[in-house]
């Protein structure tokens, strides 16, 4: 596992310079995280996998060319990953729709099995509308509620304002609320 | 005061389909095996492969250069052939 007290600046440095090592450093460190925003953006493992293992790919060629300008490294290799997966549904769009078989649906332990096959079917249905959502406002989704990112964070990702994510967000809840309207799914707390 | 409800209402809808989202969207574990398979798939390139790119582009420079000299030699002397046969002729 890396080192949390490593500091980050230094790997970069000795990483650019085609130190492997520090490389592996930096993948071990942001791997998870790409894995999950490409897998909720693509919907399945196998092309989760290939284009998690591209985005380190392109990161490991190019990264003599990243200079820290206040965007941190992270938001570096998730607009990597934009751009692989924006490639990837264009390409796909061409030939077929997006599977949402393998998408996880989990459920929470204790529930009556009742319970818990409504509320996946609810989770699907959740996560087919976010499915069809404009990609923006789908990274928007996975970097607040996969990655836990602050708007800030997410703003420096999108390359947004802190005030702009925001609005975003609320009308992209907005229009999920809308869409749900009439579906199965409940908005009554609980 | 129905306009009061109404707003009470959305966020009401608001913050149970945040509760929905949270509830979807949660993070997903790669396998340790995943994570040594894709770093097995990574491929550094090595220092003497830098270093014989480098030389390619060094002795890419110095073809070129010596396709350019060649080209200067060529139209000097054809610049010479054609002054000197010219004049002859004129």
């Amino acid at each position: 596992m890396p080192d949390p007290e490593v500091k980050e600046e230094d790997v970069l440095a000795r990483a650019s310079q085609g130190d492997k090592d520090s490389f592996g450093f930096l993948y071990e460190r942001y791997v998870d995280r790409i894995f999950n925003y490409v897998y909720y953006r693509t919907g399945n493992l196998h092309d989760a996998e290939d284009l998690t293992a591209r985005v380190f790919q392109r990161a490991m060629n190019h990264i003599h060319n990243y200079t820290d300008r206040g965007v941190p490294f992270s938001a570096w290799l998730y607009r990597i990953a934009h751009n692989l997966v924006a490639n990837w549904h264009r390409d796909r769009s061409r030939r077929q729709e997006i599977p949402l078989n393998d998408v996880p649906v989990l459920t929470a332990k204790g529930d009556h099995p009742e319970k818990n096959l409504v509320r996946s079917q609810e989770q699907e249905s959740l996560l087919r509308l976010i499915r069809r959502l404009p990609p923006e406002r789908q990274s928007l989704l996975i970097l607040k509620f996969v990655e836990n990112m602050s708007n800030a964070e997410i703003g420096q990702i999108m390359g947004r304002s802190e005030g702009a994510v925001k609005s975003l967000y609320h009308r992209t809840l907005l229009a999920l609320r809308d869409q749900l309207g009439d579906q199965v799914i409940s908005l009554d707390s609980e | 005061m129905d306009k009061i409800e109404n707003i009470s209402e959305n966020n009401e809808e608001l913050d149970a389909l945040e509760a929905h989202l949270a509830g979807t969207l949660r993070p997903v574990k790669p396998s340790r095996d995943l994570i040594v398979r894709l770093r097995g798939r990574l491929r550094m390139p090595q220092r003497s492969e830098i270093i014989i790119r480098l030389r390619d582009w060094r002795s890419l420079f110095l073809a070129f250069g010596g396709v350019m000299s060649a080209l200067l030699v060529l139209i000097t002397v054809a610049r010479a052939l054609y002054y000197l046969f010219g004049r002859r002729e004129g």
